[in-house]
């Protein structure tokens, strides 16, 4: 069961609510027309469907850390991209309120030919920030990524790290009040990545809900108060880190996927 | 529990839930609530408009200089070729002015359609990563074809001032409607084609070769008169006047080169009654295509919003 408790609902109100939320692909193999054509009677056989997600439905409250993990393909990324209405589902209902960064890749949206300072309005104002805003936390964020003068510099001059450091360093001064947070934290080097969770940790004593996915099972326990295990696409997990790490484990042992949903708390 | 924290709770308690379905829905669901999402985003639509801008001619060293080149160029080869050897200059009096006023036109279309199709392919980094409202990057295309625009009009300006063809006539507003017409039929084509390239790649090459046949379709090297005495009368001329850009260039054309007072004076000496140079009813004509181009600006933009739904997963 979710870790919040029902005297806690003024508090913590949910922010994130899904209902039977199914995901599938459709994986054509041709994409000119000219493939079409030719495979016009046939393209019943050039279909694939693929579920990503299937039957998914939790709620989540403000202030809450959770963790989504799963194998590979398990459909954890979908799933967020989904959360953070990227992608609509095909069936099932997604609810959301308060606002969404998601750092689903650090520095989407970063043009190569401009500098620094003409990324940091853009990729701010891409995550929501008014121009007035981005004036007002310009500094702190270039104090945050330490790239001090090379500001002005084009950002395809940067290195990986610089990159990285300026778009996180955007991202967490968007003022989310959820955080969605794929896998990019095992970017950086160490002094960084120790900057990166002492932020999530004030973001956590914030009361910002952030959700992340990561392969990182130390990293999961140190940082979520709750997991929610996926597997071939279905929830079979959903609740306090310990045993959803175990049931985590368990799924890499058991690969076929479940005839039913099959929900465990 | 911090204050902060608190304080965050309570706002968030407040706020009405934002519900997303399948995205399996009908043409006719609302249109106000994605018209507030993209209004909500106007600072970032003129931010990619600027990033369009500055980004293009960044490392080169003549930089915005190369956008009057290309237009400039053109009217060398239409103006020697077609005005000069094939003997168009004869009928058609300020040649070069004629000309460069079809292509400054012409060429804000041909730069909205090429690069609000290729809009969503290119920024499929964030569309694939950060949730926006979609519609901004084709409108982002427009907005940057239309401040080119704008620089070749000055070009275009001074030319007609230079040759002394400036003249105080009513008819200079027709330039309004001229270039609403491209802009409105421009942004309805960009918000589908982009949507449209997604699934289907082969669009961008499509409308590659379709702009060759359409810039022949539409009286820019050659003048409506020349059409008329062609076809005048029959339904194939209909047909032609049915093309917007048609219209949208005839208006610009009466509007910057017809009440030059060197162009009058040379059609009187051909003994060519001015009008004959659009067709009489052009007024209705250009209504009846502002409205029209309204109604399919609304119409593309539901077909864009159907189709966004699988964007992430299909670029």
């Amino acid at each position: 069961m979710a870790a919040s408790q029902p005297e806690a609902i003024v508090e913590s109100p949910i922010v994130v609510r899904l209902d039977k939320v199914s995901k599938h692909f459709v994986v054509r193999k041709e994409k000119s027309l000219k493939e079409r054509l030719v495979n016009f009677g046939r393209s019943r056989r050039h279909r694939e469907d693929f579920y990503a997600l299937r039957d998914v439905g939790f709620e989540i409250p403000l202030g809450q850390t959770v963790g989504l993990v799963g194998h590979n393909g398990s459909g954890k990324s979908t799933l967020l991209k989904v959360i953070g209405g990227i992608i609509n589902p095909n069936d099932g209902v997604v609810e959301r309120r308060g606002r969404i960064a998601a750092l689903l890749e650090l520095g989407a949206g970063f043009h190569p030919d401009l500098t620094g300072r003409e990324n940091v309005y853009l990729n701010g104002s891409v995550l929501g920030l008014s121009r007035n805003q981005v004036d007002e936390f310009f500094q702190s964020i270039v104090d945050f990524s330490e790239i001090g003068e090379f500001i002005d510099t084009q950002v395809k001059f940067y290195s990986s790290g610089m990159y990285v450091r300026l778009a996180f360093a955007v991202a967490v001064h968007v003022d989310p009040d959820i955080l969605l947070v794929d896998e990019v934290l095992a970017v950086g080097d160490e002094p960084f990545q120790r900057k990166c969770l002492a932020k999530i940790e004030e973001f956590q004593r914030e009361g910002r809900t952030i959700i992340l996915v990561s392969h990182s099972s130390a990293q999961i326990a140190s940082v979520c108060d709750r997991v929610i295990v996926l597997s071939h696409g279905r929830m079979v997990f959903d609740g306090d880190v310990e045993p959803g790490l175990e049931a985590l484990a368990d799924s890499f042992t058991h690969p076929a996927p479940p005839s039913s949903p099959e929900e465990s708390a | 529990m911090t204050d902060m924290a608190r304080s965050r709770a309570h706002r968030i308690a407040e706020l009405p839930f934002e519900r997303v379905e399948s995205h399996n829905q009908g043409l006719f669901v609302s249109t106000r609530a994605p018209l507030a999402q993209i209004w909500k985003f106007r600072e970032l639509l003129g931010l990619l408009v600027r990033r369009e801008l500055k980004a293009k001619y960044k490392d080169s060293s003549l930089g915005f200089a190369w956008s009057f080149i290309k237009p400039l160029m053109l009217l060398l080869i239409y103006y020697f070729a077609i005005g000069q050897f094939l003997g168009a200059q004869r009928s058609i009096p300020m040649f070069g002015i004629f000309v460069f006023a079809g292509l400054v036109l012409w060429g804000l279309y041909s730069e909205i359609l090429v690069g609000g199709t290729m809009s969503i392919l290119q920024n499929a980094a964030l569309i694939k990563k950060v949730s926006l409202p979609r519609e901004i990057f084709p409108l982002a295309s427009v907005g940057s074809a239309f401040v080119n625009f704008l620089f070749q009009v000055v070009v275009l300006a001074v030319a007609v001032i230079a040759f002394g063809q400036a003249t105080a006539t009513w008819d200079v507003f027709y330039s309004v409607p001229a270039v609403l017409i491209v802009l409105v039929y421009g942004t309805a084509l960009a918000i589908l084609l982009s949507a449209l390239n997604v699934y289907l790649r082969d669009v961008q090459y499509l409308v590659d070769v379709a702009m060759l046949m359409l810039f022949w379709l539409s009286p820019i090297v050659y003048s409506y008169q020349m059409v008329a005495s062609a076809i005048g009368g029959t339904w194939l001329e209909q047909v032609y006047l049915a093309n917007p850009i048609t219209v949208a260039v005839l208006a610009f054309q009466r509007a910057v080169w017809l009440p030059g007072p060197a162009t009058q004076n040379g059609l009187a000496e051909l003994g060519v009654d001015p009008s004959t140079m659009y067709p009489a009813d052009l007024d209705i004509r250009i209504i009846v295509m502002l409205v029209v181009g309204a109604v399919l600006v609304w119409l593309s933009h539901r077909i864009f919003l159907r189709l966004q739904g699988n964007f992430a997963q299909e670029i």
